[in-house]
């Protein structure tokens, strides 16, 4: 793990190693430029005590001198500085967008790596890709600090050596100290936030469960169980809080205790006249900031566990077959130009026969989850409209993601016969395209929403007629330049599904997947959608062969065969009047049409 | 003690409801007042961490003056050992303050989390089904969590700091008034100008927070839409899309980085300008012999102490905002009322037995932020004799989920009345009928914690027996033999809690049989589950209903082979009810259509 996190920054460090090594040397001189001021100071105070023979002009002439120089140090800083944040947002942006393609165009399907919540993954993002490079800079500061070290020290002991010498060691020992502490504070900062977490998840189970709670008067038993849980917390975090300040405090007095110290030792030099007062000045003004170095030192050695810890993180967001070298892999970072456009997706590979057998697969990492498939089978010849149905947890939802390369999974696929390596770089576009469950739309135009960098050519009107949205894109305001998606104008649920499907065609697949769009749309319009798909389909300009998911009856008489699903297994395929006489499960999913679940939700605004 | 905290609970709200509305800020910031003796150990810390390290200063002057006039060593050394003990007294001050201060903060953000979460607790259900349990941690830990740290910040920084610069203000006047008086100008000075700065640095700040809240939005999205971007093989195109907003987002860094490093070194010129001021000015006076040599180290010493405090108040400027937004919150929440409450004088249920349950003309609209809303349901009427089951059936979005609800009195409707045991609702008082009635849901809830805790919901109880009996009722009596630490074995929590679904739901019948409610609520679930399993909750369904009022909430038909009555709800209407063998006899029934469209034979 360790010799990863130096891949990797040594990656960062190299990518850009002209601006890393400029923006660094840049950085030098704002830890050193301290050591003029202080130098400066020495001389302002000797002339005041007199011990340094001068006129009121020269030292008033040292004081305009000692602004001089913490002027010239701002100006460094804020060139270094504004240098420097080019060579660090490269550098996130280099890990983000490797482990983006790596997500988005990797072999390995990204159900497999990605957490459970997108928010997870964008925090992986932001707080593990700025750990990483927080680390690499850090070596800046430290080459910094130890210069500075370095010539305080030199000027100090050419002052007075045994005062020097005696002054370092405390310096040492807060080193030492809190390198010991570290692990102290660690385990504690560990301890209160998994307390902290354990509040937070008391609340939030209390407030999911309010109703049970309430149901069995069970509020002040809450309440209590909350206190308790709060107390633990409190306890913890006061000792982490206390913990942290104690190191803070140590480095504090580690300062005032060499100055101290240094009082004590120089008082019979002080007396002779060999330390003076300006010399008492210097020695104070480097001493607060020589705790700068084992400040950095400690830094340092905290982040590089972390920085493991993040680097292993980012690479488990890779794909399995690539290392952690491709977390800092360079194609390029576009700041001050476009981006080269991608190559555009190749032409479509004409389908005759898609045949798939023993597929098994479980959505997420529990093997236990519902919803799984095993030793599924179906087949899809040019043409057909074929439909996958079953009840709720059937696993219709994993069939057709395992079939697309969504999640991992085994079995064979053949496409006109030729089995398939890899179905998550195989079955895209120009070859299948796909309209999922959940539409996921972009805060972007729709446009782009739609063509999503294709070109046009008259895909997105063609399209949008087959998805029933042409009447909707009438009444937006910008049409195709309306920005829609989270931040921008909400559709409605049933135009993101449309607009979904939209998408999918807009790819001119061979073979057109969706998963079930009735949700949110009503039976005419579904009607109507698949009519237009189906008669596209026909008359060869729309896809060569439709698989849908779906449970409304009316798409289950369209379709030309028909996969049912019963926990996980095909429990019968075929025309429907041919499974309603032979497959127990079809007849008692048709029936239940009658009053279960058809028409569309109208009471999702209000939770239970 | 569990009746007793839930009556303190209750009678908090309503006494806090007939009283005038509580001040917002003056609530939450009541609550955060330390009590009287830590509050004077309190404030003995603070002003011994501030006068410590403004009276060090001063044994080094001694030491310097006392050096140059040859003073003995011994004298000399002294000095420094007080120096010493002063300076070293003066951090463990600080700390010392850090650490009372913390705890305090700790002990008062309980409080309100406490009080928050059992005012929560006791509003209605309307109120929780329209927040997610994400707003509520928000709420209920966040923004306290904001305002205690700031709280402990404030004192720390802002009230520390404000009296290290008095004290030192005060000290260079009673050295020369002259020199106090350019250090006091000094000041206000260096005050205005930092908050000036501060405001300049505040567009291109929030200009570049935006760009990277675009920056992590796009990316949320995208990763959200992995599997839609590669089926729809837009993936090199999504990272192209990303290098764009990427770049603006250095861009707007960029600028922020120039604006506030140039803040940064604005303020190291203007501190060094005020050091190299003040020692001009010692020198002056120092060549008139007016100073000491001492003093202007004395003087060299304060001014480089003046820098911290100066820079953590201005820090602190922008968490006061946010500070007291997260007050006004939290008062929001603890302003809000209940809208289904208690009247003076609530009608008693019944203790023991079925319950009947009557709708007449009931008429539904769910409250909107704007009082609005569309009708849900209209003039539904029916009548459940006490011990008597009936079966709901109709579409979703018919209003079944609705007639339940309101059984529960989660709303109160807006027209027409419910009544259950004869009592209208209205008139009977929350907590009671919480305790009478039950439902049992599809998505069942698992708390971390033991299955005794998922049981009790946290009551303490002395006698296992109860909960042996109620999960044996519910059919998992096996189950809670195979335990290997029986009751007290944890579950995980979440969703699942490493229960099946169909586990999951008896447990759900196990807390209903200990509650032993005289109506019981039951929504079916819609999920299928195994064969053994759906004749197990079956089993224990039948058994929880018997010798209880039972409304059904169906989505098969087969489940209403043990109802007595059913409402076929169609449009927010009863369209019929009747006895299910009437029903199911009458060949012109809707009842009867939907039994032959399923074929299902009884």
């Amino acid at each position: 793990m360790v010799s990863r996190v130096r891949r990797v920054i040594g990656g960062l460090a190299r990518f850009d190693l002209r601006r890393f090594v400029i923006g660094g040397l840049l950085w030098l001189p704002v830890h050193v430029i301290p050591l003029a001021g202080g130098l400066l100071l020495q001389r302002v105070l000797d002339q005041i005590s007199g011990q340094r023979e001068a006129g009121l002009g020269a030292t008033l002439w040292l004081c305009a001198a000692f602004v001089g120089v913490e002027l010239v140090r701002g100006v460094v800083m804020m060139t270094a500085w504004t240098y420097g944040v080019y060579w660090w947002d490269a550098a996130a942006t280099l890990v983000r967008g490797n482990v983006l393609r790596s997500v988005l165009t990797g072999r390995e399907p990204a159900a497999a790596r990605l957490p459970d919540s997108s928010g997870e993954a964008v925090s992986r993002l932001r707080d593990d890709v700025s750990g990483v490079v927080d680390t690499t800079d850090e070596f800046v500061n430290l080459a910094g600090a130890l210069l500075f070290g370095v010539a305080a020290v030199w000027i100090m002991m050419s002052i007075d050596p045994v005062v020097t010498v005696v002054l370092v060691l405390p310096m040492l020992v807060i080193a030492v100290l809190s390198r010991l502490m570290q692990g102290l504070i660690r385990r504690l900062h560990g301890r209160a936030r998994e307390l902290g977490g354990a509040v937070t998840g008391f609340v939030g189970d209390v407030f999911t469960g309010v109703l049970a709670i309430k149901a069995a008067g069970a509020e002040g038993a809450a309440v209590e169980r909350l206190r308790e849980h709060n107390r633990r917390r409190r306890d913890a975090a006061v000792k982490d809080r206390l913990a942290t300040d104690m190191l803070d405090t140590a480095t504090g007095a580690t300062v005032e205790i060499s100055i101290g110290l240094m009082l004590l030792l120089s008082a019979a030099a002080m007396r002779r006249g060999d330390f003076t007062v300006g010399d008492l000045a210097l020695f104070t003004l480097y001493l607060s900031w020589l705790t700068e170095l084992p400040r950095a030192v400690g830094t340092l050695l905290a982040r590089l566990p972390q920085a493991a810890v993040a680097t292993e993180r980012l690479r488990r967001l890779l794909s399995a077959d690539e290392d952690v070298a491709g977390l800092t892999r360079t194609p390029g970072v576009w700041f001050h130009r476009e981006p080269p456009e991608p190559a555009p997706a190749p032409d479509g590979d004409r389908l005759e026969l898609l045949e798939v057998e023993g597929l098994t697969a479980r959505p997420g990492n529990d093997p236990l989850a519902d919803g799984g498939v095993t030793d599924a089978g179906l087949t899809v010849p040019r043409g057909s409209f074929t439909v996958v149905t079953g009840a709720v947890g059937a696993g219709k939802t994993t069939l057709v993601r395992a079939l697309l390369g969504l999640v991992p999974a085994t079995g064979t696929i053949r496409w006109n016969g030729r089995p398939v390596g890899e179905p998550g770089l195989f079955m895209v576009p120009g070859r299948v395209s796909y309209a999922g469950q959940v539409p996921r739309l972009f805060s972007a135009t729709l446009r782009e929403n739609l063509l999503l960098g294709a070109e046009d050519g008259g895909r997105v009107d063609r399209a949008l007629e087959r998805a029933v949205l042409e009447r909707d894109l009438a009444e937006m305001p910008d049409g195709l330049e309306t920005v829609i998606g989270t931040r921008g104008l909400r559709l409605s649920g049933g135009q993101a599904q449309r607009a979904a499907v939209a998408r999918a065609l807009a790819r001119d697949p061979q073979l057109l997947v969706v998963d079930d769009v009735s949700s949110a749309l009503d039976v005419a319009t579904e009607e109507l959608l698949w009519e237009r798909i189906a008669r596209a389909t026909r008359d060869g300009s729309g896809p060569a062969a439709l698989l849908v998911v779906s449970h409304r009856p009316a798409v289950l008489r369209r379709a030309d065969r028909i996969v049912v699903l019963d926990r996980g297994r095909v429990v019968g395929s075929g025309p429907l009047d041919e499974l309603l006489g032979s497959c127990p499960e079809m007849r008692r999913l048709w029936d239940g049409h009658g009053t279960l679940d058809a028409g569309p939700r109208t009471d999702a605004g209000h939770r239970a | 003690m569990v009746t007793l905290t839930g009556r303190e609970a209750r009678g908090e709200a309503t006494g806090r409801a007939s009283g005038k509305p509580p001040s917002v800020r003056g609530l939450v910031l009541g609550e955060l007042r330390p009590g009287r003796r830590a509050g004077v150990a309190l404030a003995v810390a603070v002003v011994a961490m501030t006068a410590l390290p403004l009276a060090a200063p001063y044994l080094t002057r001694a030491f310097v003056d006392e050096a140059l006039a040859g003073a003995g060593t011994g004298r000399l050394g002294l000095l420094a050992v007080w120096f010493l003990a002063v300076a070293v007294a003066g951090q463990a001050a600080r700390l010392v303050t850090a650490w009372l201060a913390s705890g305090l903060a700790w002990d008062a953000g309980n409080r309100v989390r406490e009080r928050l979460t059992r005012h929560a607790l006791g509003l209605d259900m309307g109120y929780h089904g329209r927040r997610t349990p994400g707003e509520m941690i928000e709420r209920v830990d966040g923004d306290v969590a904001a305002l205690t740290d700031f709280a402990v910040a404030f004192l720390l920084d802002v009230v520390a700091g404000v009296l290290l610069l008095f004290g030192m203000l005060a000290v260079v006047v009673t050295i020369d008034p002259r020199l106090g008086a350019v250090l006091l100008a000094y000041c206000l000075l260096l005050g205005y100008g930092m908050v000036r700065a501060q405001r300049r640095t505040v567009p291109s700040g929030s200009r570049s927070r935006e760009a990277s809240a675009v920056l992590y939005g796009h990316m949320e999205e995208r990763l959200a839409a992995a599997e839609d971007i590669r089926a729809n093989g837009a993936g090199e195109h999504t990272v192209r899309s990303f290098h764009r907003v990427s770049s603006a987002w250095y861009r707007a860094e960029r600028r922020d980085a120039f604006v506030g490093t140039g803040v940064i070194a604005g303020t190291s010129v203007a501190f060094a300008a005020g050091t190299a001021l003040m020692l001009a000015l010692a020198a002056w006076f120092a060549s008139s012999g007016a100073l000491s040599v001492g003093t202007a180290v004395l003087l060299l010493q304060y001014t480089l102490m003046v820098r911290t405090p100066f820079e953590r108040l201005i820090g602190r400027l922008r968490e006061y905002q946010d500070a007291l937004a997260g007050a006004a919150r939290i008062g929001g929440l603890l302003a809000e009322r209940p809208r289904v409450t208690a009247p003076p004088a609530p009608v008693p249920l019944p203790e023991n037995g079925p319950l009947g349950v009557e709708f007449q003309g009931v008429g539904f609209r769910y409250p909107d932020e704007d009082g609005s809303g569309e009708r849900v349901l209209s003039d539904v009427t029916f009548a459940l004799a006490p011990g008597e089951t009936l079966g709901l059936v109709g579409r979703t979005g018919a209003g079944k989920t609705t007639i339940g609800r309101l059984v529960l009195r989660h709303y109160d409707p807006v027209a027409g009345s419910v009544r259950v045991g004869g009592a209208d609702l209205r008139d009977t008082d929350p907590a009671e009928l919480h305790r009478r009635l039950c439902v049992v849901t599809q998505d069942v809830q698992i708390l971390p914690g033991s299955v005794r805790d998922n049981l009790t919901l946290f009551r303490p109880v002395s006698d296992d027996a109860p909960l042996a009996a109620a999960l044996t009722a519910a059919g998992l009596g096996e189950w809670l033999e195979r335990l290997p630490r029986g009751l007290d074995t944890e579950l995980a929590g979440g969703q699942r809690a490493g229960l099946s679904a169909g586990q999951a739901q008896l447990l759900a019948l196990a807390r209903a049989f200990l509650a032993r409610p005289g109506v019981v609520v039951l929504d079916e679930a819609s999920s299928r589950l195994d064969p053994a399993t759906e004749r197990l909750v079956e089993d224990g369904v039948d058994r929880l209903l018997a010798g209880r009022t039972g409304i059904l909430i169906a989505h098969r038909l087969s489940s209403l082979a043990r109802v007595d009555k059913v409402a076929v709800v169609a449009g927010g209407r009863v369209v019929e009810f009747g006895s299910r063998e009437e029903l199911a006899a009458d060949p012109g029934s809707r009842f009867a259509g939907m039994l032959r469209q399923a074929e299902v034979a009884w």
